[in-house]
């Protein structure tokens, strides 16, 4: 069963007009996995699942989704497929109860499956004694684990999540996850987008879209370690500001930014196994006159690894070939 | 298609409208007030007017004329000059909108067995106002004939007052009696249009609509969903703007059902298409109500309803060719009051289908594409 493949995409292309904005995309998620789909706004993703859910028809390519071909039969797909939004998409105007009733008659459930599936997720998003309360009476947690009750009151095998966690506390963002590990502990294969990076080692494995194009594959290990060779240098200075503008025009430096309170800067010509990178930039910051508390290398994140990708595709498609 | 996921959708509209009570009491007494609205005030403008009776005549004829305009409630006679000459700048300043001149020698010419002239001048300023007062004057003037003739036995093709003003068909409640058919047509269109742009527009704002296409909810499925239930409205507010006009403005109805019904529905479909492109166009709601005004303002000037297509300049009357409204108030208004059938309304029928079968076709496929996009 793990082995098998629910999602496989062949140089999946959708254009809209002279704009490619999915372009020639291929990769596998397999059943049960949770696969997260990061890339910045703008980068595709949305497309991707539009096509992948049978909404939108690509302009070339395939796209294999459960053992159906979305593109030729959506319809068989999607009643096997669950999609949930960063709208969470619910009707505001009704009640807790009557979405569900109206999610579950489209999926064609018999009463029973309804009873039984109306009990777990009234349990599971902890609306128990408030069904008959209107859906825009809930706060945003609430709504966000009533439109994942939604989403799966018809029991999918594979479960779209596009940005399901934006503008969710924390707190209930973790709970949100947790809900998740739930269902792919059930077998449950999950295709998640988001660009919050702390979600991405959430996942199994990470395809990271960057201008309609797949700039790196793997699971979060395989990322953080194998798609950067330079060093990354965490750098810890009063003048958080000053630093990163100098850092920015510095000569050698490939790229500078914030993460969290410090600072990281990816040093060109530094393989990881030099250990002076760090001395180097130290003795530069202070000879330009900052405060330096330290500059120490460390094992990047999945955060600098997209970050460096992300740049180094920028400065491939600005340098003419 | 599933007529159960059909059925579940026309259930989820209507809990949705259940749930804007304002809405849907906006939709029940938005045409009762537009009938109140238009129908009073149509039918007050004509009773009252101001009125001066020149009369040099000063006979028992022209006392018994000027009786009969000021006791027939049209007209309100504020002045009695003694001259034509003073009449001009009566009407120049608005002081009156009508004025009668008996001629001298109006008794003597009827006693003589001749016909005698009687002037009639109508401010022209409102043509709607001029051409009803000189409906009502006409009435009056015949009425008063028909008395004499009756008093004194002359013979009825006989000679008697002739009032320089052609009477007008059905003169009385003209002006309602074109006004009710022609309103259940334009609350039809704004009704229809303006709730099916809000309704589409809305349920793409939330991501509703996103999310119901990835689920095995059709196209189809959904815009019979969706529409169904306001024509399920637009019936009901067709029924009250019918009763109202029927029973309270006693809007006589001489032509067919079958007649009102195939041109009310036909004309619902281009109303439909309109609030779908509508809905396309409009990425917000308050861009579909501007959009909806913009699209109305124009139909209300040109189609007839409120001025009438004769008495527009030329160069617009071509115009009023592309308004689909203009042969939708044809047709309601000849069903109603002439009580023409479908072989006379074939041309306005005609293209009433046409209307909608573009509107509505080009709308439906706009809608499709753009969901597959």
């Amino acid at each position: 069963m793990t082995n098998q493949v629910a999602i496989s995409v062949r140089a999946l292309t959708k254009r809209f007009g002279d704009f490619t904005a999915v372009d020639a995309v291929d990769f596998d998620v397999k059943r049960g996995e949770i696969f997260g789909f990061l890339g910045p706004n703008g980068s595709g993703k949305t497309t991707t699942i539009r096509m992948l859910t049978g909404t939108i028809a690509p302009n070339s390519g395939s796209a294999v989704v459960l053992g159906d071909d979305v593109v030729a039969t959506p319809e068989r797909v999607k009643r096997r497929i669950g999609y949930m939004s960063q709208k969470f998409s619910l009707f505001e105007d009704m009640t807790v109860d009557e979405n569900l009733r109206f999610y579950a008659g489209v999926y064609d459930l018999t009463p029973e499956q309804f009873e039984r599936q109306r009990a777990y997720v009234l349990e599971m998003a902890d609306l128990v004694g408030r069904e008959r309360e209107l859906t825009s009476n809930l706060s945003v947690g609430w709504k966000q684990r009533l439109a994942l009750g939604a989403a799966t009151i018809h029991e999918p095998e594979l479960l779209f999540l596009d940005e399901p966690t934006s503008g969710v506390d924390p707190t209930a963002r973790r709970q949100f996850w947790d809900l998740l590990y739930d269902l792919a502990a059930r077998g449950v294969t999950l295709f998640v987008t988001t660009h919050y990076m702390d979600e991405a080692s959430h996942c199994h494995r990470l395809a990271f879209m960057y201008r309609g194009r797949l700039i790196a594959v793997g699971t979060p290990d395989e990322i953080r370690h194998n798609r950067m060779r330079e060093r990354v240098l965490e750098i810890e200075a009063d003048d958080v500001d000053g630093v990163l503008a100098w850092l920015e025009s510095a000569e050698g430096i490939r790229e500078a930014y914030l993460s969290g309170a410090l600072l990281h800067a990816v040093v060109a010509n530094a393989p990881k196994e030099e250990g002076h990178a760090a001395d180097r930039l130290a003795a530069r910051l202070r000879a330009a006159g900052f405060a330096i508390s330290s500059v120490r290398p460390v094992d990047p994140t999945i955060e600098d690894v997209f970050v460096h990708l992300v740049t180094r595709e920028r400065d491939e498609a600005e340098v003419p070939s | 298609m599933s007529a159960k996921r059909i059925r579940l959708l026309i259930w989820k509209e209507f809990v949705q409208l259940s749930r804007d009570p304002l809405l849907l009491r906006l939709l029940l007494i938005m045409p009762v007030l537009q009938l109140i609205l238009f129908g009073y005030v149509v039918g007050a403008d004509v009773k009252n007017l101001p009125t001066a009776i020149v009369d040099l005549d000063r006979s028992a004829v022209s006392r018994r004329l000027g009786q009969s305009f000021s006791s027939s409630g049209y007209f309100r006679v504020d002045a009695r000059p003694g001259d034509e000459r003073e009449l001009q700048a009566m009407l120049d300043r608005g002081d009156v909108a009508v004025a009668i001149v008996i001629p001298e020698g109006t008794a003597a010419r009827l006693d003589r067995g001749e016909t005698a002239s009687l002037g009639i001048v109508v401010d022209g300023a409102d043509s709607k106002t001029a051409s009803v007062a000189s409906g009502y004057a006409a009435q009056i003037v015949s009425d008063y004939n028909q008395k004499r003739i009756a008093e004194q036995g002359i013979d009825l093709a006989g000679p008697g007052l002739d009032a320089r003003v052609r009477v007008m068909f059905n003169p009385t409640l003209e002006a309602v009696n074109t006004m009710i058919p022609g309103l259940m047509a334009t609350i039809l269109m704004i009704s229809m249009m303006s709730i099916m742009a809000q309704s589409v527009v809305r349920e793409r704002e939330r991501g509703t609509l996103e999310q119901m296409f990835v689920t095995p909810i059709g196209r189809g499925e959904y815009l019979i969903g969706k529409v169904t239930p306001y024509v399920m409205v637009a019936i009901a507010q067709m029924l009250l703007v019918a009763l109202v006009g029927r029973y309270w403005f006693h809007v006589p109805f001489y032509g067919q059902i079958s007649v009102v019904f195939v041109g009310l529905l036909l004309f619902m479909f281009t109303a439909i298409g309109l609030g779908l492109l509508v809905s396309l166009v409009s990425r917000t709601r308050q861009q579909a109500q501007q959009t909806v005004m913009f699209i109305l303002i124009p139909t209300m000037v040109l189609s007839g309803f409120i001025f009438p297509i004769e008495s527009m300049p030329a160069p617009v009357v071509p115009l009023t060719y592309i308004i689909p409204l203009r042969y939708a108030l044809i047709v309601l208004r000849g069903a109603f009051i002439k009580g023409s059938g479908f072989s006379a309304l074939a041309a306005p029928l005609l293209a009433m289908a046409a209307f909608s079968a573009v509107v509505f076709g080009i709308a439906v496929s706009r809608f499709s594409k753009r969901l597959a996009d």
